[in-house]
Parts: C-alpha cells; structure tokens; sequence
C-alpha cells in the first residue's frame, strides 16, 4: 500500500480510493434486526428465498406459505418460514472536539476521512448509515442515510465539520443512545481524551444493542511527545495549564501513562464485547481502512 | 595529625551564603520563563508529573540540573571564599616571644623530615606562626643555644620576621633555654599588670625545640608557653660521645686514643671507628653498641663493646681525627668524628757545654734548634743556666744542674745519678793503648735509633757503665752499655759511654740522624699532653706576649673553620678572642699562632648527641602543641576554584548549550 493511493489532502475521499472501497461491506459479529427490506440477512422470518423453519398454522397466517405436500401427508397445516433479509445500521460517531485538531497528521482530518470511508461503504452497501458528529454533546448528525445516491450528500456532511467544544463523552454517548435505539454497528472514532473519563461515556453504547468499535486515533506528537525546557502546556479544550519541566523521567512516565491509559481503554470495550483499535495518524490512511479494519472485522 | 581543613573567614562565607543561596534560588525561579505550547489534553501530562512527584520529593528542584549545576557552583566559590586551610595550628596572640633552638641536636635529619633539619623545619614551622599574626600583633624572634640572641624585636612586620627566622644559622653549642627565657622575659616588656589575675594577658612564648636542654630544672618563665617538638622518636644516631688522646709517659711518641661512643637508635648496631692521622687512615676498629634508651635488664643480656683504644707512634705534629663510619641512618653528623691535634715537637733551646768538639758543633748547627749556645765548662758553672731545654755536656760531669730538664751526657756519667761511670769521665789513653770495641746490639724499634745501622761503628775506651734496672739501654757494647737513658725525678738523662771524637761513628750519615731523632724525641718528651679540645661555641684568649712573640705587630689573623672564613682584628691591647668556634671541626689560623695555629672543636655531648626528642616541654613549664600543629598551612581556596568549580563551570555550560537534562 503505498501513499499515492490514499486520497489527497484537499479530498477526503479520491474516486481511486472510493472504487476500492467498493469491494467492501461493514460487518457485524451480531445479526442485528433490520428497519427495512436490505441485503443483509435478519433474525426476523422473511420472504427471501432460502427456507428457515416449519411452524403450526395459526388463524391469520398467510396461506400463501402454507405447505401443501406436509397437508397432504399429514392432514396438518404447517407453514414455512424463510429468513428475512433486512438493512444494516451502520453508526459512525465522530469526535469533533478542539482536541482532534492537532498533530502532523492532523488528526481531526484523519478522523474524517475514516467517517467518510466508512458511510462510503455502508451506503454502497445498502445500510442504513448515521454519522454523528459529537463533541460535549452531539453536534450534528446526518440523520438515516441510505443508497449510493446519499454518497455526496454524507461527503459534504463530513468535509463540513469544524473542530469545536471540549470532549465530553459522556453526554454524547447518552444523547446517542437515547435518539439511536435501531440496533447496529456503531463506530466511535475519537481520541479519547475526556477529563470525565471515557468509560461514563462508553457504558451507554457498550453491550447491548450495538456492535462496537473503539477507534482511537492519536498524532505522533502525542505518541513521542518532542519537547524540550521548562514549558506551560495549555489545554486545547478547556484552556487549563499545566507547568512541566520536561526531562527524561517525565517523558517516560508520559508515555507510560498513556499506555496505560489504551490499555485501560481497550480492555473497557474488549471486556463489554466491542473492538478497540488504536491508530497513529502517521500510519497511511488507506492501510487503516483496507488493512487494520479489515483485520478486526470491521469491514469485510 | 588532622588534615580536616579549618576556615579563615567563615563568618563572613556563612553571611554570604545566607544571602547568596536564597538569591540565586529566588533569581532561578523568577527567571524561570516558560514556553507556552498547546496540546490536545493536558490530562496525561498533569498525571505524569503528579506521578513523579509522588515518588520524588523535591523534584521540582531534582530535576533540574542546570540549577543544581549553579548552585554547587555558588557553594564551591563560596567554599573558597571561607579560605579553608590544612594542617593548621592555632595562630599568634597579641604578643608573641618565638624561641627557636639551634643547637647541636637541631641539625638532626629526622626521616620524616624528608631531607630538613630539625633547624630547618623549627624555621618553617615558625614562619607558619608569623603568618598568622593579626593586625595588632607583634611577635620577637630568639635563637638560642648555649646562650640566646635576640633575632629580631618585637615587631609586626612579617615579612622583617620571616627574613630573621631564615637568618638563623645552626650551631653545635649545647642548649641552654633558662638564658632564652630570660631574654625573652627582658625583651617582650612584661608588664607587672599581667600577672594579676584576670588583668592583661601575657605573651605567648612559642618553644621550637627539641627539648634536649641542659637546664631543665631551672626553668621557669611568665608566659603562656607553648612547646612545638620538633623531631622523630625513630630517629637513629651513632655518636662519639667522648675522646681523650695523651701520651704514653714512658713512651712520649707513642699516642693513645680512647673514644667512647653511644647509639641513641632504636637497634642496636655495629659500628665501625677509624683513625686517621692527617687524613690518613691509620687503624679501624669495631664496636657493638646497644640503643641508649634500652632498659638495664636489655642492655645486661646484650654483649655490648662501646669504647675503642687506638696507640700510634707519633714523632711529628698531626691531627688526629676518630671517626665512626656507620652513616646508615645516622641523623646527626655533627657528632660522628672528633679530632684532636698532636703539636709538633718542640724547638728546642739547647745548650752545648765542651772544651771544643768539632762534631758536635757540626751537628748543633745542623739541627734547625731555637738557641743554641756553647759554654765552657767553666761558663756553664759560673752561669748556672736554667733556661735550656736540653744541655749537652761533652766529656765533662758538671757539678751545677737545673731541677728539671734533659741532659745528654757524651764520654760522661750525671752527677748525683743511679748512673755510675768507671771512669766517670772519659780518660783519653795513648793511642797505643787505645782500645776500639763495636756495637754487639741496639735497639732498633726505640724512636731514637730507629733505621740506623750501628753495627759497623768502633768506640774507643767507652767508660764503663752501671745502670739501675729502671734504666733503658738503649746500646750495648762488649764492655757494657753503651747508651743509656733514665728518668730521675724531672730530669731525662741520657748517657753516652763514648767521646764521639774518639768514635767512628760521626764520620757515618747515621750520626747526624741519630742527633736529630735525639733531639726530636726529647722535644716530645718536653710536651706530652696533646693539644686541649675546645667545646663548640668556645672564644680562645690568644695572650699579648705570645702575639707579640710569633707575630709581632700583626694587625689581623685569618681564622679559618669547617664552616666560614673570618679576618678577626687584632685588638692594639691585651689579648686576642678568637670569634665563637661555633661549629665542630679543626680551625686554623693564619698566620699560624701555636698552640692556636690549629684548634679542635669537638661535640662531645651526651645530652645533644641523643637525638630522642623530649615530648613534653623542657622543666614541664607550659604546654606542648599536639603533633602535626605548627605544620605547613596550606590554603586550599585556588584549589577549590581551579580542580572544582571552573571544571564545574565548564560543565554547566556545556548542559546550558546541550539542554542536558536529568
């Protein structure tokens, strides 16, 4: 995978990158019952074509389904049922904080180019595909999109998003759940960093209804802090200070707390079922997507 | 010994670190301008450094190497700044009497000394003592020995100080401190007020010695005395302690040498003695010397040899000089030899008393003698000399002698004498009843007939002589002795049976030789003790009459010794002193003024010889320094900014440049 295939700068999505896309579809480890007629199969008994299961007539049931040759034999009515086909609902949650706005990669664009990479895939696909904009609550969303048709539409929605606000998991998290009750993949993709602690906000979206996936993106400058002397380090979000004298010790214990801190994050979602995975900003874009979210199941 | 550094100006380091330190702290902080700069959260960052504040206290300053760089920086400089110095010793007081010894014993090398004499290290250990007098303070300088000179007065000029301490010059006197203290007492104005209790303070008197005084007992002074000892217990010392030299009253050219000698080491050892006369070696000997300061039980079970006994024939004048030769470990030289001077033989004053004899004239004039006169027998008893040395009697027994004296008697027998003659004068007889009768023996070892050939010589008639036992036969002929000589009373006899005229014997070479070892030998006899040994420091009295005899109208006389070379002027009366004869060794003068023309100094001091030096302070009159104090100060300040905080420096600005961190 080389850089040249991944999208320009000014693009979130280039028409190469968009054609690969193609080949892929959002997986769910669940079977998740659908709103509408889709191309994804349903715990619901439906009318495709591939047969499920007998049961005993009932008065009301469609006779159409009634089996004739078992009345035949047995002097009984059975009816047949076959599986449902239905749409997926596909939940990408973004983070829109002034956080996500830092780092060379800059992660705010990274972010956005994984929204739009995966409502590519979900509208291509037939789901019905949400992306959800949040930042210390919901910003904006687009509201249930569905066909490749909403393509453009869910693109513009997504190159517009500015980076605004603190984090604030927490009540994003609950307002989502509380709008959001259709069953679904649910994508977070975030840096994570909230001062109210990521796991009052991942409760309400973690088990459940939702297959979810943690994606936490972070810049190399986060990573490998390169910084030197005695500095005053101003919050982006809240504006709050911290004075450090940066020498090797602190730079060690940084690093070691925020491996702590991933750790503590994916063993929160791994333990309550979903997938975490973490990405640097320096990793190529197209390799996340075709790569890494292929490899957790995500996408197939 | 404490190298623990002490400090010179602590109040005043203490006053500038207590404003110093805070100020740089103060000025760290507030300078301290940090950089803002804008990350996504500060919610790891702010972890961190609780995190690590938690485990390190003070990290806030810990971490910072740069501050800690400057601050030892500050402390180093403020460190020097204190002047700490090494090997300290108290400082001078007010009033300060410096005594430094330089007698004998201070010209030990002690080991530990690394090459100095104790002299020498007294020197430094007191011109560390000047400097550290105050603004107010004086200090006086005296020497002493034997006696006591004041060096330098009381003055606060210390480097006029220094340069008397370094003018002091060793000597091999004995020490006597009672003079010193006296002086010091003198010099240093006590005041009477000063010795009320708690009125005034007295004067510091500082002792550099090492205690080996002769008057300890007698000491006392008004001062706080401080006694520095100078020198080694270990130090090893092989002396001649005394030395005596005489002669041999039967045998005048025979020379006895007796030297005694002690270890003031701490083994004992075998040392070596050697003889030299005029510098040549003549007999070694070897002693075994047990250390002085052993117990009497330990020196009774060792087998000890301390004394030696040289005897040598001497017929001339010569300087005779025992040495002992074990150097090794030897710390004092001034005692390791001691000489002696033999005097030459004495011109004589002889008087010839012959109706004529054309030898013995001859041979007068030969000998290089003071007066030599002649008389007729008849003179002689009219004039009844006493002044001669030697008289002579040709063929003639006199009937007058002085009471003391040396009389050779040719063809005649002492009147009044265990000596008889048969006939006592020698008859000549008719030539036809002349009868020659030779030499059967002599002896051939006796200095006066000593490598003469006699043996081929004829006497004619010899009288016929009968000698006491007590008498030496010096010549013996078929007839009966030939040569006699005997001691009577003061008086030398010595008897020749023959008329020389009469004899074959002044035709040969040996008959002048013979006159001349004659006269050689009772020159000797005439002076037995050998020449007094003066103690170092010693002024001898040359007496008018002998100046006005040797040299007259001399205006100055050389004196030439072991350590300077001096023109002493001659004095228009009275008599001449010859300047201290300070140092050990043979001195001379020039023009040369016997019995003075040369002059022995030996030590020979128990007491200064033993180099063990006394730990506590001479007559238990003050206090002693502990060892090690009075040592060199050295200031250790330069070398706290040179080895410590310019490396230091350099390192700061190197982590300035680099951003080092810790």
């Amino acid at each position: 995978m080389t850089v040249a295939q991944a999208p320009k700068n000014d693009l979130l999505l280039d028409p190469g990158f968009m054609a690969r896309l193609d080949q892929l579809d959002v997986m769910s480890r669940k079977l998740l019952a659908g709103k509408m007629k889709g191309e994804r199969r349903s715990k619901r008994r439906g009318q495709s074509m591939e047969f499920a299961d007998y049961r005993n007539y009932v008065v009301g049931d469609d006779l159409r389904f009634i089996d004739w040759n078992i009345y035949a034999r047995l002097d009984r009515l059975f009816l047949k049922l076959f599986l449902e086909e239905e749409d997926l609902s596909v939940y990408v949650i973004i983070d829109v904080s002034r956080s996500c706005d830092y780092g060379n990669p800059n992660k705010a664009l990274y972010l956005k180019r994984v929204a739009a990479a995966l409502g590519y895939i979900g509208l291509v696909n037939y789901n019905r595909v949400n992306i959800v904009a949040m930042a210390d609550g919901i910003v904006a969303e687009t509201g249930a999109l569905r066909g490749r048709r909403r393509v453009g539409q869910m693109i513009d929605f997504v190159s517009k998003l500015r980076p605004t606000g603190a984090s604030h998991l927490a009540s994003a998290c609950k307002r989502f759940a509380l709008a959001h009750r259709q069953k679904g993949v649910l994508v977070v993709l975030s840096d994570f960093f909230d001062k109210g602690g990521y796991e009052n906000g991942l409760r309400y979206v973690a088990g459940g209804k939702y297959d979810l996936f943690a994606v936490q993106c972070l810049s190399p400058q986060e990573i490998e802090p390169d910084l030197q002397g005695d500095l005053k380090l101003r919050d982006m979000e809240d504006d709050d200070m911290a004075e450090v004298s940066i020498t090797q010790p602190l730079i060690k214990q940084y690093k070691a707390n925020l491996n702590a801190y991933c750790l503590g994050l994916k063993d929160y979602v791994t333990r309550r079922g979903g997938t975490y995975l973490f990405a640097s900003t320096s990793v190529p874009f197209d390799t996340l997507v075709l790569n890494y979210l292929r490899e957790r199941g995500l996408l197939g | 010994m404490s190298y623990w550094p002490t400090f010179l100006n602590p109040w005043a380091a203490a006053l500038a670190s207590a404003i110093a330190i805070p100020s740089l702290l103060i000025l760290y902080f507030l300078k301290l301008r940090r950089r803002e700069m804008t990350v996504p959260s500060t919610l790891l960052w702010k972890k961190a450094v609780q995190d690590l504040q938690v485990n390190a206290p003070f990290q806030r300053l810990r971490k910072n190497l740069l501050l800690f760089l400057q601050l030892l920086l500050l402390l180093l400089l403020l460190l020097a700044f204190s002047r700490p110095v090494t090997n300290y010793s108290p400082g001078a007081g007010t009033t300060t009497v410096i005594l430094i010894d330089r007698s004998a014993s201070m010209g030990t090398k002690d080991p530990d000394l690394k090459g100095l004499t104790r002299l020498e290290e007294a020197k430094r250990r007191a011109k560390d003592l000047v400097e550290t007098l105050g603004k107010n303070a004086q200090a006086m300088v005296i020497a002493f020995d034997e006696t006591a000179e004041t060096i330098a007065p009381l003055s606060a000029d210390i480097p006029a100080l220094k340069r008397a301490i370094d003018s002091i010059q060793q000597t091999d006197k004995k020490s006597r401190l009672k003079t010193a203290y006296q002086l010091a007492e003198a010099q240093a104005s006590f005041n009477p007020e000063q010795l009320r209790p708690g009125v005034g303070t007295l004067p510091d008197v500082w002792v550099y010695s090492d205690g080996r005084v002769t008057d300890a007992a007698e000491l006392t002074i008004r001062g706080n005395l401080k006694y520095d000892k100078v020198g080694s217990d270990k130090t090893g010392n092989v002396a001649i302690v005394a030395m005596n030299a005489k002669r041999n009253y039967e045998r005048p050219t025979e020379v006895q040498i007796f030297a005694r000698l002690a270890n003031f080491g701490t083994e004992a050892v075998n040392a070596d003695v050697q003889l030299t006369v005029d510098g040549k070696v003549r007999a070694v000997a070897g002693t075994s010397l047990v250390p002085e300061r052993w117990t009497e039980q330990q020196r009774e079970k060792a087998t000890a040899k301390d004394s030696v006994e040289f005897t040598i024939e001497m017929t001339a004048a010569g300087v005779v000089k025992v040495e002992q030769m074990h150097k090794e470990g030897d710390a004092l030289a001034a005692d390791d030899a001691a000489t002696v001077v033999v005097p030459p033989p004495k011109n004589l004053a002889v008087l010839l008393v012959t109706e004529g004899n054309f030898f013995l004239e001859l041979a007068m004039k030969s000998l290089q003698l003071q007066n030599p006169q002649q008389l007729l027998p008849a003179a002689y008893e009219n004039a009844k000399p006493a002044n001669f040395d030697v008289i002579i009697f040709d063929r003639y027994q006199p009937k007058f002698l002085p009471p003391a004296g040396n009389f050779v008697y040719f063809g005649a027998t002492p009147p009044d004498s265990k000596i008889k003659g048969e006939p006592p004068v020698y008859v000549p007889k008719p030539p036809k009843e002349k009868k020659v009768v030779g030499v059967i023996d002599w002896k051939r070892d006796h200095p006066i007939l000593r490598h003469l050939q006699l043996g081929s010589h004829g006497f004619a008639d010899p009288i016929k002589l009968t000698v006491p036992p007590e008498a030496e036969v010096l010549m013996e002929g078929p007839t009966g002795p030939l040569m006699v000589m005997m001691r009577e009373k003061f008086s030398t006899q010595f008897v020749m049976a023959f008329d020389v005229i009469e004899s074959t014997w002044p035709l040969k070479p040996s008959f002048p030789v013979f006159m001349h070892n004659l006269m050689q030998f009772l020159a000797v006899g005439s002076e037995m003790d050998v020449r007094p040994q003066f103690e170092p420091g010693s002024t001898p009295r040359i007496q008018r009459a002998l100046l006005q005899r040797v040299a007259p109208g001399i205006t100055s006389v050389r004196v030439n010794g072991p350590a300077w070379s001096k023109d002493v002027p001659v004095p228009a009366n009275g008599d001449l002193a010859l300047p201290p004869l300070d140092r050990v060794g043979l001195y001379t003068t020039s023009p040369a003024l016997p019995p003075f023309d040369q002059v022995a100094v030996n030590l020979l001091d128990f007491n200064e010889s033993n180099v063990v030096p006394v730990d506590q302070p001479p007559g238990g009159v003050g206090d002693k320094i502990a060892e090690g104090g009075g040592k060199s100060r050295l200031e250790l300040w330069w070398w706290i900014v040179a080895c410590a905080a310019l490396p230091l420096l350099l390192l700061e600005w190197w982590v300035y440049t680099r951003r080092v961190h810790l």
